[in-house]
């Protein structure tokens, strides 16, 4: 597909659903069972937004795009809209924003360099959706 | 190091049960959360060793958190008895770096109520200790605005002064592992051994024979395995001496101070020697040391205190003419490693030091240590052994024998 979708909409859910699904074998995510939630504030409009990821054994079991508050997850990353942005965009690296402070991280940093390598995965799948901001 | 699967039989310590003291005691405190950085506190609670800047959040119910660096992490979550879930490490990143990790956690704790932290603030001659920094304590005071902090580490004290039966048997195993280094030492420098050996490579000997009884490392921050020979034997005032290169001489004194950690428990015993030929000014030095020596551990028991025992082995080395050549103290503390310091409670005339008047009680763990240097001769002695106090008496852990020993 080529038409750009608006970054956090239903559309845009749906596609990296599909594509998540479609790239992310349970063997590639490791057989994980994990969740994380974005948490997108100062977005374009005002207010935030979340997205929600949740991973049993290794299936992507939830994706959730929505405001107010995200369900419980093991991860919760938080940062502004444009931070995000910069990052499915490929101008910011998202190790470089945590180390800089512009994303804050909430969970155990142990369970996280276990889950790194898979994140980057799942960043890159994100990345690839033509997407508007 | 340790591990949670070694922590059974002999060694066994009720680590959930230390918990739950230290909560009724926070509970009498009115403190809804205890932040621990003394690497004592952290070794008591947590049962792995912590060298990295860490800290133990102990809330008023449920288990304790540990945080530290990130890098070791892992392997303290893989030795404590706390589960995975409990160990969090800490790196500098958005949510992540220390402050930010242990407010958060201190917040969901107190569900973003006001509450009273207790932390741990004081002074130490051990570079190690560990109290929470003024720039840390600032750091969290503005992280946690609606939170009192109050200086709470007497919790720990107490309750960590008295030693259970796990504790003093890692402690009996450490000195048993002691006493095969000096056993090694002794094998290596007899008939001739010692020529060409510097105190460094004593140090090392010794090292290799305990760690091949599994000692985890030569715990002590003031050089490792301390050995000196000739005049730094008799260093004036001196119970300090990192090995150096100094090569062993004839006609000269040898000091071996070795030690040994099992299971955070700490082996400390010195053994001394004169390498032949001896002349008697020598020997005199020699006897006069392991009589009061002797005398010392008959003499330790419950009741007695630091000053009180320290006036009666200074008035016999007054009679016997050696005072001048005696430290005229003859303790310091011990306890899981990091706790190095001084005797019992910060109760004395002077702060965070040992109260020469403290009783001695049953089941405390001190070390024996006694410091006899005669600088002007070049020569001097040091005895260190842990004893556990005893209702009428003391055990001395290691059972290496008693000699100033005479080797060619």
């Amino acid at each position: 597909m080529s038409q750009e979708l608006i970054y956090l909409t239903p559309q845009w859910r749906d596609e990296a659903e599909r594509r998540l699904k479609e790239s992310l074998t349970p063997e590639k995510m490791n057989f994980i069972t994990s969740s994380m939630s974005n948490i997108y504030l100062n977005c374009p409009g005002g207010g935030s937004k979340f997205l929600f990821f949740k991973f049993v054994d290794g299936k992507l079991d939830s994706l959730q795009v929505g405001e107010g508050e995200p369900p419980e997850a093991e991860f919760k990353i938080t940062g502004d809209y444009e931070t995000f942005a910069k990052i499915s965009r490929a101008e910011l690296g998202s190790q470089k924003a945590l180390m800089t402070g512009k994303l804050k991280l909430k969970g155990s940093m142990v369970r996280a360099l276990k889950l790194a390598a898979i994140a980057d995965r799942l960043n890159k799948v994100l990345s690839e959706i033509p997407a508007k901001y | 190091m340790t591990s949670r699967l070694e922590n059974k039989g002999p060694f066994f310590i009720d680590f959930p049960a230390r918990i739950k003291a230290i909560q009724e005691e926070m509970a009498k405190e009115k403190i809804d959360v205890y932040l621990g950085s003394r690497l004592r506190t952290l070794s008591w609670t947590l049962d792995a060793f912590c060298p990295w800047r860490s800290f133990v959040v102990i809330p008023a119910e449920g288990m304790p958190a540990a945080f530290t660096f990130v890098i070791d992490a892992a392997r303290i979550a893989d030795e404590s008895w706390i589960d995975e879930d409990h160990v969090f490490g800490f790196v500098p990143m958005g949510g992540q770096d220390q402050i930010e990790l242990i407010s958060d956690y201190i917040r969901d704790i107190l569900k973003n109520r006001k509450g009273r932290v207790g932390i741990e603030s004081g002074m130490s001659n051990y570079l190690p200790e560990g109290n929470l920094t003024h720039y840390e304590y600032e750091r969290f005071k503005e992280a946690l605005p609606d939170v009192d902090f109050v200086n709470s580490y007497t919790i720990i004290d107490k309750l960590s002064m008295i030693k259970d039966e796990g504790t003093i048997n890692r402690f009996r195993e450490a000195s048993r592992i002691v006493d095969v280094g000096h056993k090694a030492v002794y094998e290596a420098i007899q008939k001739g051994g010692w020529k060409g050996m510097t105190e460094t490579e004593i140090a090392g000997l010794a090292a290799y024979a305990m760690r091949k009884e599994g000692s985890e490392w030569e715990w002590s921050y003031t050089g490792g395995n301390e050995i000196a020979c000739g005049y730094r034997t008799g260093l004036a005032g001196g119970a300090c001496t990192p090995a150096t290169r100094k090569k062993l001489q004839a006609g000269e004194p040898l000091m071996v101070d070795i030690h040994a950690m099992f299971m955070l428990g700490l082996g400390d015993h010195s053994h001394n020697y004169l390498i032949a030929p001896v002349s008697d000014r020598q020997l005199w030095h020699a006897q006069n040391f392991l009589d009061i020596v002797n005398l010392t551990l008959k003499t330790y028991k419950a009741g007695v205190t630091p000053s009180s025992l320290a006036e009666e082995m200074m008035a016999f080395a007054e009679e016997r003419g050696f005072a001048d050549y005696m430290v005229p103290g003859f303790e310091h503390g011990i306890g899981m490693m990091g706790d190095e310091w001084r005797i019992g409670i910060n109760d004395g005339p002077f702060p965070f030091w040992t109260n020469p008047d403290h009783i001695y009680q049953e089941n405390e763990l001190i070390i024996c240590a006694i410091q006899y240097a005669c600088p002007d001769e070049n020569i001097g002695f040091r005895y260190e052994n842990p004893i556990v106090i005893q209702k009428n008496g003391c055990e001395p852990l290691s059972k290496y024998p008693l000699t100033v020993d005479e080797i060619e």
